[in-house]
């Protein structure tokens, strides 16, 4: 009697001590199943090609990419659309307008703090991980400095989509809707899911005149590249830098016009 | 007064017109969200065109019989998808105390509680699933009799137990943890895995994978009755009892911690 | 007349654990073993007749809810005994709720997207409520209510005072011989409290219903209930008619004026002056509550007029409101 009266303490207590370190554990052991799974599939899709290498990617640089791309998402992912949606919903966004800055910028610059946290912790982690293990597959050099510099211009892109997409809320209630179709839209055609290099001709190249290879398929491109030809680079920064431009342009003046109708029409 | 399965379809028909009703009068809405469903599923399905564009086959499963699996999964998910998507607000309920307001009906409480959600959107799914099987179905040249079609749609609906029992048990979990997203996100993610072959992962993996994490019950075992009836393993057989031993302790799961928490939670 | 419900001394216990603050005790807390019982019900016994209107009150945590979940049957029991319309609640719950209702005041048990008449229909299934009761009871609920215009609403579109209005009407739609109200009027205004009220009553007298009542709303109490049951951490402090306590209080008297002076500021000068006895003021008069057998009313009277120009007043029995704070704080002896 008296051991179970300690057994029911003892559970308790393994209880408590769980629910502070479950979440951490569970996401790690999540992100691990989906390297496994990841790196199974994979295999087994190069060797059907007797481990050829594809479209210029072996399956290292397959393996990499992905695992890579997946940390990326891992902090790109700002919930903006979620954010926007329920403060128009809520009510809220009255108060965050009246607000002494730029709608965009105050969402942004919220958030902005866990951006770094997220880097940190998982990109940063990640990357390190994968170059210690693949022993050379990452080159170290120059192309960090590029590679640094098409991410931050990645997130301007990515963000700016976010919030072009978010103000679609003020029309529609549905942000579920809304929100899904643009993560699926950005993953497929930005070269996340898979490297644009496996993509087939046609589609490959309208892939490349639209903005969301900017995201994913740029900096990445940029980081494993071995020898890189200083005008790639060049054609790499220089589009993606015209898509920061034209979509922050496009999100802006959406969310004016928006906002004005809203306004007009009391909403 | 008796409360058979008869009693029990006519309430969820009922509740479910009514879902119905009241979600077609947020149109926009329902079409956004069956549109981003549909979205959703064909990125999925081009990802998987474009792998195959480049690569003849996976692990000897050639693209045809790869699209039967992947068929195979998003039909046995879509049940999970419709009819227990309230699940995803138990953990609001229980966190805010309203939970309670479930317990006081004479009917079955995880009835009452999985029957108030109807998620329409996941027969977009099905419709694509289905598609996708029948296409895949021809183009293997599998034969079309009666015996066939029992079996797969006897085989499909027990998949579909897996994932629900497995979604059931990481809801359930939020009767004892506090703020348990994570575990059924981390059970959510599952469905991504339930379309390849488990013969491609190492034999630890296979095993977890079986025995474990039942993903492999998912589509692979119960489609193998289909695509290879000649050389169909015995867990296949035995997928159909998985699945029930499955989903029933998940609802014990469940119902035990709905009374434990009934009584604690204000 | 029976006994519809029964308590005999019901004893609930919960274990809590003691948590500690900051970021070290949150990590103590992971190593603690430090538990604690709290008694959330100490040794309640109580028979309640079919038919009647049952106040249940207590300052907020003295255990009413806990008790309410025994009798419903979603709680055990620690020690002791209930029965509920015959049955003992927690071993039978669903046969028990085809005989109870139950409403909380702020959480709605419709279904949120449907029209009133939808769920009103799924409930008339799930009870299996026969045509002709049901017709009968809609019937008898349009001649209490206008509910015409509420029917076609989505719950979700209505005031919180027309979703009240509806749970209520739900709760009672099977015809069950026990009502739990929790809350009933909480957060509604005066026009809408009324009506609830005259709908309870009305309800209680035509189906002869048996009604538990929960409220902190003194004026539920007098509109509604004949006899109240008092409890507070876990005990029994009162359980007998509302005149009947009022007389253990029958020295008392409400002595209410009206002064020169803005109220408050008055108020708060007879507070100063008299420290023995209870001062409060509302919108029109200051109370203040006197015992007969200490110092006569006159005697403040006159002694108030020295110190303040009185325009009005009034002399009341004390008042249930006033009775219930002094069991609260003092007990009843």
């Amino acid at each position: 009697m008296k051991l179970k009266k300690y057994l029911t303490f003892t559970r308790a207590g393994i209880i408590e001590a769980l629910q502070f370190r479950l979440s951490t554990v569970v996401m790690v052991i999540g992100n691990l199943l989906y390297l496994i799974v990841t790196y199974f599939l994979w295999k087994a899709i190069f060797a059907s090609v007797n481990n050829e290498p594809i479209g210029g990617m072996t399956f290292y640089d397959t393996l990499i990419y992905l695992v890579l791309a997946t940390a990326l998402n891992g902090f790109m992912e700002m919930y903006t659309v979620w954010e926007m949606g329920r403060s128009i919903q809520s009510g809220k966004i009255v108060l965050d307008l009246l607000r002494p800055m730029e709608y965009r910028k105050y969402l942004f610059w919220s958030y902005s703090g866990g951006f770094v946290v997220q880097f940190l912790t998982t990109f940063l982690p990640t990357f390190i991980v994968v170059t210690a293990v693949t022993q050379g597959a990452v080159p170290l050099g120059l192309n960090l400095v590029w590679f640094m510099i098409s991410v931050v211009m990645a997130v301007s892109i990515n963000y700016s989509i976010d919030f072009l997409v978010g103000t679609v809320c003020l029309y529609t209630e549905s942000i579920w809707g809304i929100n899904i179709m643009k993560q699926v839209v950005i993953l497929l055609l930005s070269g996340a899911t898979v490297p644009l290099a496996f993509f087939p001709e046609p589609l490959k190249t309208v892939v490349q005149y639209l903005p969301f290879q900017s995201i994913y398929n740029a900096p990445l491109t940029l980081l494993l590249n071995k020898n890189p030809e200083p005008l790639a680079i060049l054609t790499t920064l220089g589009t993606q830098l015209l898509w920061v431009i034209v979509m922050l342009l496009l999100g802006k003046l959406f969310w004016r016009v928006s906002l004005r109708q809203i306004t007009v029409n009391g909403g | 007064m008796k409360r058979g399965l008869g009693f029990y379809l006519r309430i969820y028909a009922r509740i479910l017109v009514q879902d119905i009703k009241s979600k077609m009068s947020y149109r926009a809405d329902f079409i956004i969200s069956t549109l981003g469903m549909i979205c959703t599923n064909i990125a999925g399905f081009v990802s998987f065109w474009i792998v195959f564009q480049n690569f003849p086959s996976v692990d000897g499963w050639s693209y045809y019989e790869m699209l039967f699996l992947y068929g195979f999964s998003l039909v046995s998910l879509t049940p999970v998808q419709c009819l227990f998507d309230n699940n995803w607000s138990l953990r609001m309920y229980v966190y805010s105390g309203d939970f309670i307001k479930y317990c006081f009906r004479p009917i079955n409480l995880f009835f009452y509680y999985q029957s108030e959600v109807f998620d329409i959107k996941g027969l977009g799914q099905l419709a694509f699933g289905i598609g996708t099987l029948v296409y895949a179905w021809a183009k293997l040249g599998l034969p079309v009799t009666a015996l066939m079609i029992v079996k797969m749609i006897v085989f499909l609906i027990t998949a579909s137990l897996i994932m629900i029992a497995l979604q059931n048990a990481a809801a359930a979990t939020c009767f004892w943890i506090q703020n348990s997203f994570y575990v059924l996100d981390f059970v959510f993610r599952f469905k991504d895995y339930a379309k390849y072959p488990i013969t491609i992962f190492s034999p630890v993996f296979r095993f977890i994978f079986t025995f474990l994490m039942p993903i492999a019950f998912i589509a692979y075992y119960p489609s193998l009755v289909i695509l290879h009836p000649d050389e169909v393993p015995l867990l296949s057989w035995l997928s159909p009892v998985v699945g029930l031993v499955f989903f029933f302790l998940s609802y014990k799961i469940w119902m035990y911690g709905a009374m434990k928490y009934s009584g604690t939670g204000s | 007349m029976s006994n519809v419900i029964e308590l005999k001394n019901v004893i609930k216990e919960f274990k809590v654990l003691n948590r500690h603050e900051g970021l070290k005790g949150s990590i103590k807390d992971l190593f603690s073993r430090d538990y604690k019982t709290v008694r959330a019900v100490d040794g309640i016994s109580m028979t309640i007749e079919q038919g009647e209107i049952v106040g249940y009150l207590g300052p907020n945590g003295a255990g009413k809810s806990t008790t309410i979940k025994m009798m419903t049957g979603v709680l055990e029991p620690t020690s002791g005994g209930i029965t509920v319309g015959g049955v003992v609640p927690c071993r039978s719950r669903t046969k028990l709720a085809q005989e109870i209702g139950v409403v909380f005041g702020q959480r709605s048990q419709l279904w949120w997207a449907l029209p009133l008449i939808e769920s009103f229909r799924l409930l008339k299934d799930i009870y299996q409520i026969p045509d002709a009761e049901y017709d009968e009871m809609l019937r008898f609920y349009q001649s209490l209510v206008d509910i015409e215009p509420l029917l076609h609403k989505p719950v979700r579109q209505m005031s919180l005072g027309q979703r009240t209005l509806s749970d209520i009407l739900a709760a009672f739609l099977h015809n069950p011989k026990i009502v739990f109200l929790d809350e009933p009027t909480i957060g509604l205004d005066v026009s809408m409290k009324a009506k609830i009220r005259t709908l309870i009553h009305a309800l209680n007298q035509e189906k002869h219903t048996t009604v538990i009542l929960t409220t902190h709303d003194m004026g539920d109490v007098d509109a509604l209930c004949r006899r109240i049951v008092i409890i507070d951490k876990g005990k029994m402090l009162y359980d007998n008619d509302i005149e009947h306590l009022k007389g253990f209080f029958g020295s008392y008297r409400t002595l209410k004026i009206r002064p020169e002076e803005a109220l408050s500021q008055a108020a708060e000068a007879i507070a100063k002056e008299l420290p023995d006895f209870r001062v409060s003021a509302d919108e029109e008069w200051i109370s203040i509550l006197v015992d007969e057998e200490k110092q006569k009313v006159l005697d403040v009277l006159g002694q108030l007029q020295h110190t303040h120009v009185i325009r009005d007043m009034q002399l009341e029995e004390i008042s249930t409101e006033e009775v219930i704070k002094k069991i609260y704080e003092e007990g009843v002896q």
